[in-house]
């Protein structure tokens, strides 16, 4: 088990660093002069040529990358000149945010998806699969966006329930209102592919001849159920690696529409402003942060499932 | 009428004997198979996809919905009077079903029915072009990384795996803030951020043909592996592709709305409809069912290609 | 119409079993080895598929090749076609040298073809039958007409009527497939057909079929074969010689009919026995041979010297030291044992032969002190 962790985490190595690359290359080859929100408009040409120079706007590609790397395994992301902040600070703050909404609504799509996908499985060709595959289907149709408007719409507007955005830390109960509509439009497509491959898994693992034989064995049912549950949830995990990264991916619409202070909201505010500097530096955590979760998701799925953990060594 | 076609399977014996008299028996029976065998229908694959797909009504129908907005929107001069570009203020606001303008319009007066119909051609490009673009790309990359192995192989598989290591839409969001707004650039983005999948499921696909012996046989007759992966290979994994990027269509169309919800699609004041939806938010509480609507339409067209890619993938589905 | 079909004129070579042999082979593989490097439980380990083959391919003959799965026949039947480039050794075909890891000649390529075993996957799925037929015409650049009127010949000439290249593979059963896969290799009209377990995966009366069907085609196109099968049976009815294969290694090779009915090396003779018989009386349950170990040792770690000891009853010493060469116990019987190793020229003494044959037949343990007049070779140092 030792040398399979070190084995994925040397995988995961060189991820990392490409990661890292096309991020720097992303922001480094846009159109458009980097320095031109640093230098004031009726800057001589010397004038400009020394503000490149102090930035190594003019150094070959491979040296600014390294330099670039360098500080940031340092925690320096830069600095932002319009917001006058240390670009890590910045998404110091955010990342937990946006920590937090993801954890939440991966584990309540992903809680509900298994319990639809189950239903769906077990009572095959019923009322119930039929209305599991209705609403996945939607659940895969329906834009974030579209429906944290609707939310909205309902909760916030209509009915008055729920608060229409922003967090309030410092009162718990107040920031967990706060979290139920980004959790719910964020989270309704997680649901709807997790209960689209739990389905297809437990179709699969009831055909399969060894249920057969646990019933010829005498197994109650609810036990027999339990081996499948079990049989049919490694593709489950498999796939929650990708959500949470379509999560993490999607936070930007719904912290957007919600005010959510997360890493979302501040690429958001970051591209309207052409702060190039911190849509670096967001890009690159959110994407570090999914390739870390991919290999924790790996890891785990090797230690529940053995025939996982044979293919990977 | 429903029942799936079952292949002939033909006569086994063909000229099978040692004596003379055995092999003109044989003959005749070849030739009176010869004139029955014009009845016979030679069953292609795309051909029984086809057939099979027709039968599903609810890809049909799907697949006609598609084909209706398409239409819609290719001739959106001709179903409506307006402008998309152009609003009356005076007629700010009104409610679906107001005289002369049965989807209302917006905030600035400007009719939804047009802006709907011709934001359609921008929604639909935004689905179709980038991922029949990464489709044609990702072929290429994963068949090439399959036939050629070694380094070639690695090289391209691993640089897939990184791109691929990216969410989704950070992706697109992050190369749309690089290149700036735009459809265009909108197109780019969703075009690289579908690659690698595609790249993937073709070079899965690729190694699993060419290690059957009908490549074997066609590297025998000393083709050029340039041709063999054009008539051996690719004809074997398109279906594979085919079915896993008609999935992605919905999603590509939902990318390039949220690209334009976040700015960085079309500029306004151009119909697309992420973007309407967005611009439209401030009016939810005066006119909310005709904020509702580009949203409705982007899950309308969204389910409509995911019910039909469902039933593509059906009818590719066989033993064939 | 009958079914005499213009063909090409049969090349005028001695019927097979006539006394005068052709004096050159057609094509002869000297020292031929392949090996693979593979991963082994992670790490990386060379496997020896074919070792040291030697053989030659008469013209007009078929030359069966038959062993246990997994002993290097398809390996060996790739290396011949030039599917795979050989690790070592030489090849010679007519006149014309192939040296191993060096691009084939394009008159060498062109006259040798292969019909493959599995008939569901030798035929491209997306293609027609007559497209399948007409590929390598294609490649060839040959005139369309051409094509067409060869595509339906060669489908007329393995018994299948004409209309059928229109149709799909899926449409054919296995033995119709089967055909149209021999068709192809007729397309080209090659001098050496490599049928590689090209009727294991047919029933048995379809096999009869298809056997029945090449050996017609081998008279009428003048064809050259090379058998592959582990079908003992199979092998015997379409053989004029035979190579019996263990480990990537030639144990014996002969003309058929002498080498089934006085096998000389103790594997040839297990593989024999193991055929299933009717007939209580022969029941082959009791021979001695069924005694040894029947786990095939790993072509990735072979045994020593020879790589049949740890199977063979008569295991000697020196079995594990060196190599049994070939040696020519009987005129064109060719076989690599120890028991049958003599002085340093390779030649046995008649008597020898016969004695040790007969030991091997009866099963009697043959002790190796016992065993030749000459005496056996000291153990190298």
């Amino acid at each position: 088990m030792i040398r399979l962790v070190l084995r994925r985490v040397g995988l995961a190595i060189p991820i990392l660093v490409g990661v890292s690359v096309i991020v720097f290359l992303l922001m480094t080859v846009v159109p458009g002069s980097p320095e031109a929100g640093l230098v004031p408009e009726d800057a001589t040409p010397e004038e400009r040529a020394a503000i490149r120079d102090s930035l190594g706007l003019d150094d070959p590609l491979p040296l600014r990358y390294l330099a670039w790397v360098g500080n940031a395994l340092q925690g320096d992301l830069g600095y932002s000149e319009q917001r006058r902040r240390e670009v890590a600070d910045l998404l110091g703050q955010a990342w937990g945010n946006t920590f937090v909404l993801a954890l939440v609504s991966a584990v309540f799509g992903i809680a509900l998806g298994l319990l639809l996908g189950y239903l769906a499985g077990t009572r095959r060709g019923k009322a119930v699969d039929r209305l599991v595959s209705v609403l996945s289907l939607g659940g895969l149709s329906v834009p974030s966006f579209f429906l944290a408007i609707i939310l909205l719409a309902v909760f916030a507007g209509g009915l008055q329930l729920l608060p229409s955005g922003g967090a309030d830390f410092d009162d718990p109960l107040s920031a967990a209102r706060s979290l139920v509509l980004p959790v719910l439009s964020g989270s309704l497509i997680t649901m709807a592919i997790t209960a689209r491959v739990t389905r297809a898994g437990i179709v699969d693992v009831l055909g399969a001849d060894f249920v057969e034989t646990l019933r010829a064995k005498g197994l109650s049912e609810l036990e027999v159920r339990r081996h499948v549950l079990r049989n049919a949830i490694s593709p489950v995990l498999t796939t929650s690696g990708v959500q949470i990264g379509a999560l993490l991916g999607g936070s930007v619409l719904v912290e957007t529409i919600f005010r959510w202070p997360g890493m979302g909201l501040l690429l958001y505010n970051a591209i309207s402003a052409r702060d190039l500097v911190v849509v670096q530096g967001a890009t690159l955590v959110i994407a570090l942060t999914f390739v870390v979760v991919n290999l924790l998701v790996d890891l785990l799925q090797a230690a529940i499932d053995p025939r996982v953990r044979g293919t990977m060594s | 009428m429903s029942q799936a076609t079952v292949p002939v399977l033909l006569p086994e014996a063909f000229g099978a004997g040692t004596t003379d008299a055995d092999r003109q028996a044989a003959a005749k029976l070849r030739e009176e198979w010869n004139a029955h065998d014009q009845s016979v229908r030679a069953q292609s694959f795309w051909k029984e996809t086809g057939k099979r797909f027709l039968r599903n009504r609810t890809g049909v129908a799907a697949a006609g919905i598609v084909l209706l907005l398409a239409l819609a929107a290719t001739f959106a001069p001709l179903l409506t009077p307006y402008d998309p570009l152009l609003g009356q203020p005076l007629d700010r606001l009104q409610n679906i079903g107001a005289p002369g303008h049965p989807l209302g319009t917006d905030e600035q007066g400007r009719d939804m029915l047009a802006r709907v119909l011709y934001g359609g051609r921008l929604s639909l490009v935004a689905g179709f072009v980038p991922t029949v673009a990464a489709a044609l790309i990702g072929t290429v990359i994963g068949v090439t990384a399959a036939m050629l192995r070694g380094v070639v192989q690695t090289v391209l598989m691993r640089f897939m795996d990184v791109l691929y290591a990216f969410p989704a839409i950070l992706l697109a969001i992050a190369v749309g803030a690089a290149l700036g707004p735009g459809l265009t650039n909108t197109i780019i983005a969703v075009t690289i951020v579908y690659i690698p999948p595609i790249a993937r499921v073709a070079e899965a696909a690729t190694r699993r043909v060419v290690v059957q012996e009908f490549i074997e046989a066609a590297t025998l007759s000393g083709a050029s592996r340039f041709r063999i992966a054009r008539t051996q290979v690719v004809p074997n994994v398109l279906n594979d592709i085919i079915v896993y990027a008609s999935g992605l269509v919905g999603v590509a169309m939902i990318i390039a709305a949220s690209l334009s919800f976040l700015g960085l699609g079309s500029p306004p004041p151009a119909p697309e409809w992420g973007y309407m939806l967005n611009s439209l938010r401030g009016t939810l509480s005066t006119t909310p069912l005709v904020t509702i609507i580009p949203g409705f339409f982007i899950f309308l067209t969204s389910v409509a290609f995911n019910l039909a890619s469902d039933a593509l993938r059906e009818a590719m589905d066989s033993r064939l | 119409m009958t079914d005499t079909l213009p063909g090409p004129t049969p090349v005028d070579v001695p019927a097979p079993g006539t006394a005068t042999l052709p004096k050159r082979p057609l094509m002869e593989l000297l020292d031929v080895s392949k090996t693979f490097s593979v991963r082994n439980g992670g790490r990386r380990a060379t496997l020896s598929a074919v070792d040291g083959v030697s053989l030659k391919i008469w013209p007009g003959r078929t030359l069966g090749i038959v062993g246990e799965s997994g002993c290097g026949k398809s390996t060996l039947a790739r290396l011949i076609t030039g599917l795979h480039p050989a690790t070592s050794g030489e090849m010679v075909f007519e006149d014309k040298q192939i040296l191993a890891n060096r691009r084939r000649p394009r008159e060498v390529v062109e006259q040798m073809q292969m019909v493959f075993q599995d008939p569901s996957s030798a035929l491209n799925p997306r293609a027609t039958i007559g497209e399948s037929i007409a590929f390598p015409l294609e490649v060839r650049r040959r005139p369309r007409e051409e094509i067409r009127a060869r595509v339906s010949q060669v489908i007329s000439d393995v018994g299948l009527p004409a209309s059928y290249a229109r149709h799909y593979p899926h449409q054919l059963s296995g033995g119709q497939r089967q055909r149209v896969n021999i068709a192809r290799a007729l397309a080209l009209q090659p001098r050496l057909v490599v049928l590689d377990e090209a009727v294991s995966a047919l029933d048995k009366s379809i096999q009869a079929q298809v056997l029945n069907l090449l050996t017609d085609l081998q008279s009428e196109y003048g064809l050259t074969y090379v058998f592959i099968s582990h079908d003992l049976n199979v092998v015997e009815y379409i053989s004029d010689d035979v190579a019996v294969m263990h480990l990537g290694q030639v144990a014996e090779r002969g003309p058929a009919r002498r080498l089934y009915d006085q096998p000389l090396h103790p594997y040839t003779r297990l593989l024999l026995s193991s055929i299933p018989s009717l007939d209580p009386a022969l029941s082959t349950r009791d021979q001695p041979l069924d005694r040894s170990n029947g786990e095939i040792p790993s072509p990735i770690d072979p045994p020593s010297g020879c790589r049949f000891r740890t199977r063979c009853p008569f295991a000697m010493d020196v079995c594990a030291e060196r190599t049994p060469p070939p040696v020519l116990a009987e005129p064109d019987h060719v076989v690599a044992c120890h028991l049958y190793t003599a002085d340093e020229n390779g030649v046995v003494p008649r008597g020898v032969t016969e004695s040790v044959a007969r030991r091997v037949a009866e099963g009697s343990e043959v002790d190796a002190a016992a065993v030749p007049e000459e005496p056996l070779p000291d153990p190298a140092p």
